[in-house]
């Protein structure tokens, strides 16, 4: 199952080899929390690491992105688009945001593309890291079938040790790129039978490590929720909620944004640019002439837990919530998704 | 013959870039509300089917989703009708003949007209949402000869807030249609009939509900009362249709503000048929 192995060392000199075309992006520690970062050293990252708060979006969905740059000249204007497809490599995306980004790329590619998106997806390398056990406490990743991922990779690293114990890196090939950039590398080895039955060791003790904190099956979750929507769960557990918005923030399938328009100080140029938005804040739904289509918060509430475990995968076809926990993480009242599922469950 | 084709786009494009284009003419209808009519700068036609909605940019300002309230058969420009109720439509309307804006579109599913050629038709307008019909209205008119009976219902609160006044006078010395007007609430020199929308269609002849069209348009309250109306009178919920006012921002269906529950109005919509909206809790809220 495996194509090749790497010692640490080489993999971090094979991601600098590999910086000299493409932008390093990563996994880096800031105080004890981790964040998604450009790089100019590959030793910087944290392969070890949890979970990036943010989530891959904060590198593909960039939470501010200029769509176009406007010039204003004598009664007409131009508009120019502005693309980042500066080749990137991706180091260091769990199987959970794996997931994640695969949504992301359907979104995006759906009906009209999106072509500020997908050109920046487009230019990117993925390399992805296999998690050997839960990175947090709460995580149901497991339980949306969102653990493991065969693809949306370009390369897939395995963390195995070697017969005397030092660490070594089992690399997969997820993508023709990521073929072409291991193949000919010296840095890299032929698998032994020993590193295979590394691997299943691997992949068995960490089909045990994971949690199963959901109730129910994730298959029912949108019967569940369809026989939900007049239920009192929704006001009840948003009489907790303070519309702060630090769900949608952290979710790695968020992805719904506004848009703002900034003004150089000649005024006669500037930016269009997207800003992540949320369906939790109170002002999402508010039409012109100050109409709110969900002005409250448990209309909100439900909304997201709709979209999350039903309508985005009826939209798209995949998972809209894959069960990083980071929702119920970030939750200044404690408000958790997958306790919401099981009380659907148990209300049913 | 209606000049229906949408042109072409270009894929590969991003799709937030506005086209600019050239305001030639403005016209208040009433305190509220402004008429633009607009001119796109390239050769390109708008080239929308009624009911649609454009993207309107004011750099520096931002975007506005206006429904287009002419009809494709008077293809050379197209007209916006603009209540000013926030920051964008607020710059519009200090804007005149020769100015300069930004249009994005046309945007979302408009009426489905080949549907409903050779049928009999009833349109049902209230308020503000007399903009986005008149795109119908003018097409109906336009391709008379395609269409049964045309009854046309028009309410809103009161005389003062009517728009598009000159059209009404037309429609009302039209005879090839049958038009109705309704105030909520009379002043001194209003003549005409008192009372809400609903009550017009009590004035309607026999419908034929195979053979019968109707499109509501108008707030979400009153849309409630006339389908009441109109399925007491045996219409099909397919032959019902209605167009919802969300906050469209991307206008591609990916920035969720537009969204009732599941559906993304700048997409599926902003036309729906009754039937759709069966399980859209959200549509009429």
């Amino acid at each position: 199952m495996l194509d090749l192995m790497v010692t640490p060392a080489d993999f971090v000199a094979l991601v600098n080899e590999l910086g000299r075309k493409r932008r390093i992006i990563g996994p880096v520690a800031r105080g004890d929390r981790y964040f998604y970062e450009e790089v100019g050293d590959a030793a910087r990252l944290e392969l070890g690491f949890s979970y990036a708060v943010y989530g891959p979006k904060s590198f593909l969905f960039p939470a501010v992105e200029t769509l176009f740059r406007f010039e204003a000249d004598n009664g007409s204007f131009t508009a120019e688009p502005v693309y980042d497809d500066r080749p990137a490599a991706f180091v260091g995306v769990h199987p959970c945001d794996l997931h994640a980004i695969r949504l992301l790329d359907r979104v995006f590619a759906q009906d009209r593309r999106d072509e500020h998106y997908l050109r920046r997806r487009g230019a990117t390398m993925i390399i992805g890291i296999d998690c050997a056990r839960p990175c947090n406490e709460g995580v149901f990743c497991a339980d949306m079938k969102c653990h493991q991922a065969d693809e949306g990779f370009d390369v897939m690293l395995l963390p195995l040790s070697d017969g005397d114990g030092n660490r070594r890196w089992g690399l997969k090939f997820g993508s023709a790129a990521g073929r072409e950039w291991l193949t000919y590398s010296r840095r890299c080895t032929a698998p032994t039978a020993a590193d295979e039955r590394a691997a299943e060791t691997f992949l068995r003790a960490k089909a045990a490590a994971f949690p199963r904190a959901l109730t129910t099956r994730v298959e029912r979750l949108p019967e569940l929720l369809e026989r939900s929507y007049d239920s009192l769960l929704w006001e009840a557990t948003a009489r907790r909620c303070y519309s702060c918005g630090s769900c949608n923030l952290t979710c790695p399938t968020c992805y719904c944004f506004d848009m703002s328009d900034s003004l150089d100080l000649s005024l006669t140029s500037g930016v269009r640019q997207r800003l992540w938005d949320g369906c939790q804040l109170p002002g999402f739904a508010l039409v012109a002439g100050n109409h709110n289509f969900r002005p409250r918060a448990a209309q909100r509430l439900r909304h997201r837990i709709f979209r999350k475990a039903k309508w985005i995968r009826e939209r798209t076809g995949v998972a809209g919530c894959v069960g990083c926990g980071r929702c119920d993480r970030a939750c200044t009242a404690k408000i958790s998704a997958v306790e919401i599922y099981n009380q659907l469950a148990e209300l049913d | 013959m209606a000049v229906l084709t949408v042109p072409k786009l270009d894929l590969a494009a991003s799709a937030y870039i506005p086209t600019p284009a050239r305001i030639v003419r403005t016209e208040q209808l009433t305190e509220m509300e402004k008429l633009f009519e607009i001119e796109l700068n390239d050769p390109r036609r708008l080239g929308h089917e009624p009911g649609q909605f454009v993207q309107v940019s004011l750099f520096g300002f931002g975007e506005a989703p206006i429904s287009i309230c002419s009809s494709p058969t008077r293809p050379d420009t197209f007209e916006l009708c603009v209540r000013r109720v926030g920051t964008v439509t607020g710059r519009l309307h200090a804007l005149n003949e020769g100015d300069v804006i930004g249009i994005r579109g046309p945007l979302g599913r408009g009426f489905d007209v080949n549907e409903m050629h050779g049928r009999d038709i009833v349109i049902v307008a209230g308020g503000l949402g007399l903009a986005p019909v008149r795109s119908l209205i003018q097409y109906i008119v336009d391709e008379r000869g395609r269409f049964g009976q045309f009854h046309l219902l028009y309410g809103c609160r009161q005389p003062s807030e009517i728009l598009f006044r000159d059209d009404v006078a037309a429609w009302r010395n039209d005879r090839r249609l049958h038009f109705l007007q309704t105030v909520d609430k009379a002043d001194e020199q209003w003549r005409g009939r008192v009372g809400v929308v609903t009550t017009l269609i009590k004035e309607l002849p026999e419908l034929d509900p195979q053979q019968t069209v109707v499109v509501i348009v108008g707030p979400p309250v009153m849309f409630k009362f006339v389908v009441l109306e109109v399925l007491a009178r045996r219409i099909p919920q397919r032959s019902i249709y209605c167009s919802l006012e969300r906050r469209m921002k991307c206008g591609i269906g990916k920035c969720g503000h537009c969204q009732a529950n599941q559906v993304y109005v700048c997409l599926e919509g902003p036309v729906f048929k009754y039937g759709q909206l069966k399980g859209l809790r959200e549509a009429l809220d």
